[in-house]
């Protein structure tokens, strides 16, 4: 696939079709697609405009992700923010047929014809970590055209929450009635968000969740000091400003920083222990293998190439 | 004569003497263009010997807007009259004396508001309200799960039908204020045992309500549960129907009286009309749907414990388009023959002691029990509705009930079996055999609506809409200042605004997460294969966007082909309901679609396919080719080709592997192209 550089200016103004067609070009899994993804950042970086910040939504399904990250998103873009945002929801593919049902844009209603709100689903591939292989790659083009992009997990169970390896800040999203303290405390995934939210805060039962949900982050997660809970409800809107502004607080954009762990675990998905074994045998870290390649996309294709050798 | 001397078979009056047994109602549901062409189909039905009226109101009106809103001017008059204001009314009862007709209106998101126009009638001609009978839908639950038509978010929209049982109970005691409806539960692929227990839990619900608002007090309070009726499908397999419907009325009375008290027993009484079904109705061969209607009719009415109050039947030619006058008439023969040319009225109940009915309808019942104790157990239906439970229950049973018909094993005739028949002459007229709108009686409704607009007294119509905004933030029963709306000719879509703005409105769950199909598995091996070879040189899985544009929320077929095709290996983004063409073209691009499937069932279809491919071009994306699914004549396919749309799919479609193929077909066209 070839891009050529009208797509991406078209892109850079946020032209929605260009975006839409660059995302696409960022999922594409096959190797080769990697040197498209490499001209469209060197283009998109000559202008040295700043990467927006990601942040990421998780949660267990029904906690209200959709229709909370819809509303969070109309808020950060609303004037007189002049702030473009971009969401990307992941919805779990079928193990057997490997198509997938997205549904989050039911739940999700942007002015049509806004440039600076953008919506895209994404199947999750069979990745079981809460999203999807793709996710990272295009958390790369996204940055570079919008200020903030949120993605929204599949909705995930105890443990999985691989979000937090592409995310600046990640969100845990729980809904009232989603369990006792002794049920926050012992599941793994308390420990690992920067963030809580309760949900649907307009429901019986949220002021319960909410003081349950505080007690065991004291007591559960002792590294972490004090992590803070926001109380939502999409439906209402109630809240949803202070989490906005939470999110435009938060950390500066990093997703640089994280290319050289998603390369690593890119070879490894791809090519498995041979190809780890590879990579050790080359004796680089990832970090300067990819300095040496001219970044992600050029050390994707240097790697490739070098397997295809043999 | 003593008791065991009575000949059974005889059906004796108060003094003994043999008798036979009043007919139930006669209605045909029946409206479309504008009110005043309505009412002069309604005239003509009741002279040809209709017994009640059955309103079919259009989209709009349903969904709370005026004809001349931009989302309402496709859908005007389409599926039903438009009604905007009292004027409108005044024209469609014209000639018709309130207080000697029974109404059923369907209506369920704005019910309240028709009910207030159809009292502020009343006031106006000064007939007492007392004296009106009649029922409005007003089922709100089942809009959640099957049909589509609500507009606020659940609580707000049950305040309104507990408002309405609050204002009936004195003031129209004769009036149904709902209509609970179990007929689009069965439409959705709901199984005998789903829609005893979705109806009752949703009676429950209705009734929990009623007693925990504390606004009435006993005696009322078992009055409004003597009001409360049923609207009840009645499908093909007829014998089990009839023990559904005895399964329904043993398992009210049980209800009534244990959860609620109720010793009177006739406020114990399974009150229910019935729409037979449509569901199973054939494009194909459509002349053998008018048995399939006379055997439906009979599940309803065989047994006289458990016959209808009332009941309409379909046309034959339902699943091609809106029926015609004669088409209508001919389903009312079909009525007025078993009612009085046979015996059927003359005799006590067939059917008690028959050891295979009493069993059947026992395990309809036992199975209902236990789905009622479980959706009472999840906090009853509204909680239900919120966890997506009842609606993933219908997804599933739909897709089963698709699967069985696509491996042959639930036999359709001329459908799966006996597919060759000769043409049939009854789709051979001018007409082709269905019925078109005519789009100058459209006009007249809007001419109407103008001429209110300049008419009213603006100071009287602000006032009125003040009045009830206040009354519904404060909680005060909004009857009485919709009621004043009406005189002082508030518009639908003026007092659906109003209350939009204190409530806000309701977004659908889906239904359709986690639902699976059983298709032919050699084909869809084949099919896969296809997908998986495009997805690796394309570098994607073929992606599909599907939603359904306009105000019809049916959204069944969406949600059928959207299940079937990732069961298939396609991406499928599921947009939803009531939309926009915008919103549609902006799903398609923003998700880089390969194809874009719409679904329209309420006549539109030529009008919306135009918006949308407009729109898609609109956005830059007028090569990626459309789909449209729906209940479309065989006339209007050339030009929905003409308009650009790229395969036309009809209920004759049922094979959704083959369905399936042909969205592959268009797809893999244009990456060739």
């Amino acid at each position: 696939m070839t891009i050529d550089r009208d797509a991406v200016a078209a892109a850079r103004g946020r032209d929605k079709r260009a975006v839409a067609r660059l995302v696409t070009a960022f999922e594409d899994p096959r190797p080769e697609a990697a040197a498209a993804r490499r001209d469209v950042v060197a283009a998109l970086d000559a202008d040295g405009a700043p990467l927006g910040r990601v942040v990421g939504f998780t949660g267990t399904p029904g906690a209200g992700k959709s229709s909370l990250v819809g509303e969070l998103a109309l808020r950060l873009a609303a004037p007189p923010s002049s702030s473009a945002v971009a969401v990307v929801a992941v919805d779990p593919s079928s193990p057997v047929s490997g198509g997938a049902l997205l549904g989050d844009r039911t739940r999700v209603r942007f002015p049509p014809g806004e440039p600076r709100l953008y919506f895209r689903s994404q199947p999750s591939g069979g990745a079981v970590g809460g999203v999807a292989r793709a996710t990272f790659q295009v958390c790369r083009l996204l940055a570079r055209l919008f200020d903030v992009v949120i993605i929204e997990t599949v909705g995930i169970g105890q443990s999985e929450i691989d979000i937090v390896r592409i995310a600046d800040t990640t969100f845990l999203v729980v809904q009232p009635h989603a369990g006792d303290h002794v049920q926050f405390m012992k599941a793994g995934i308390m420990e690992v968000p920067d963030a809580f939210v309760v949900n649907k805060i307009d429901l019986d039962g949220a002021d319960a969740t909410f003081h349950a949900l505080r007690a065991s982050l004291r007591l559960g997660a002792p590294g972490r000091g004090e992590r803070p809970v926001y109380r939502t409800s999409a439906r209402t809107g109630d809240g949803v400003d202070a989490l906005a502004a939470a999110v435009g607080a938060g950390p500066p954009p990093g997703l640089a920083t994280r290319e050289p762990a998603f390369f690593t675990g890119w070879v490894e998905a791809e090519y498995g222990r041979w190809g780890r074994d590879r990579l050790a045998r080359l004796g680089a870290d990832p970090a300067s293998y990819l300095a040496a390649h001219g970044g992600l996309d050029g050390a994707q294709l240097a790697f490739a190439a070098a397997m295809d050798l043999g | 004569m003593a008791e065991r001397d009575r000949p059974a078979h005889l059906l004796l009056d108060a003094e003994g003497r043999a008798t036979r047994d009043a007919p139930w109602i006669f209605r045909t549901y029946a409206g479309h263009s504008s009110p005043r062409a309505s009412n002069a189909l309604y005239r003509a039905n009741l002279d040809k010997g209709q017994t009640g009226l059955s309103i079919a109101f259009d989209l709009p009106t349903q969904c709370g807007y005026s004809s001349d809103e931009a989302i309402a001017r496709p859908e005007v008059g389409k599926v039903g009259v438009p009604v905007n204001s009292l004027d409108d009314f005044h024209l469609l009862f014209e000639g018709i004396p309130l207080e000697r007709m029974n109404t059923s209106m369907t209506i369920n998101g704005t019910a309240m508001w028709l009910l207030a126009l159809y009292v502020a009638l009343a006031r106006e001609r000064g007939v007492p309200e007392t004296e009106l009978k009649g029922t409005t839908q007003n089922d709100i639950v089942k809009e959640y799960l099957a049909r589509g038509t609500y507009i606020f978010p659940p609580e707000h929209s049950l305040r309104l039908v507990a408002e309405t049982y609050e204002y009936c109970v004195d003031r129209i005691p004769e009036w149904n204020p709902s209509n609970i409806c179990s007929y689009h539960l069965q439409e959705a692929g709901a199984t005998p045992v789903q829609e005893v227990a979705f109806a009752l839990a949703n009676a429950i619900g209705i009734l929990d309500l009623l007693r925990s608002r504390g606004r009435i007090d006993a005696d009322r309070f078992a009055k409004c549960v003597g009001r409360i009726s049923f609207f009840v499908n009645s499908g093909i397999r007829f014998v089990e129907e009839l023990c559904k419907m005895r399964a329904f009325g043993d398992l009210w009375d049980e209800i009534t009286r244990d959860r609620y008290g109720i010793s009177n027993a006739k406020y114990r009484l399974f009150r229910y009309g019935v729409q037979v079904n449509s569901l199973g109705l054939t494009e194909s061969q459509p002349e053998n749907n008018a048995w399939r209607i006379l055997l439906e009719a009979l599940g309803v009415t065989l047994s006289r414990k458990a016959r209808c109050r009332a009941l309409q039947l379909p046309t034959w030619n339902e699943a091609m388009s809106l029926p015609r006058p004669w088409d209508q008439q001919w389903s009312l023969r079909l009525q007025q023959i078993l009612a009085y040319e046979t015996d059927l009225l003359e005799y006590p109940d067939l059917f008690d002691g028959s050891p295979v009915v009493g069993a059947k309808a026992a395990e309809i019942a036992d199975g209902a029990r236990a789905e009622i104790e479980r959706i009472v157990g999840m906090g009853g239906v509204r909680a239900a509705i919120d966890a997506g439970y009842m609606k993933s229950a219908l997804v599933r049973s739909m897709a089963d009930r698709m699967a069985r018909i696509n491996a042959g094993q639930q036999v359709v005739v001329g459908v799966n079996r006996w597919t060759d028949g000769l043409p049939s002459p009854l789709v051979g007229g001018d007409d082709g055999g269905v019925f078109k709108v005519d789009p100058a009686a459209v006009d007249d409704a809007l001419r109407s609506l103008d001429e209110t607009r300049r008419r009213r007294d603006a100071g009287r119509v602000a006032e009125a809409l003040a009045r009830l905004e206040e009354a519904a933030r404060s909680g005060e029963n909004l009857m009485e200042p919709s009621v004043e709306c009406a005189l002082a000719r508030v518009t639908t879509g003026e007092w659906a605004h109003a209350l939009r703005r204190v409530f806000g409105e309701y977004r659908a769950v889906t239904g359709v997460d986690g639902a699976t199909l059983d298709l032919d598995a050699e084909r869809t091996h084949r099919l896969r294969g296809r997908i998986d070879a495009f997805a690796a040189a394309r570098g994607r899985r073929p992606r599909l966007v599907v939603g359904k544009p306009g105000l019809d929320g049916h959204s069944n077929g969406a949600e059928v082909i959207a299940v079937a095709a990732r069961h298939a290996g396609f991406d499928v983004v599921y947009s939803g309901i009531r939309l926009t063409p915008d919103e549609i073209a902006q799903s398609a691009v923003e998700e880089d679609a390969d194809l874009v499937g719409v679904s329209i069932l309420s006549g539109s279809h030529l009008e919306l396919a135009a918006q949308v491919i407009a729109a898609l071009r609109q956005a830059k994306a007028g090569d990626v080719p459309v789909i449209v699914g729906g209940i479309i004549p065989r006339g209007d396919h050339q030009r929905l080709v003409e308009l650009g749309v790229a395969r036309v799919f009809t209920p004759s479609d049922y094979q959704l592997v083959d369905v399936m193929d042909r969205i592959m077909d268009v797809i893999e066209e244009r990456a060739a192209a």
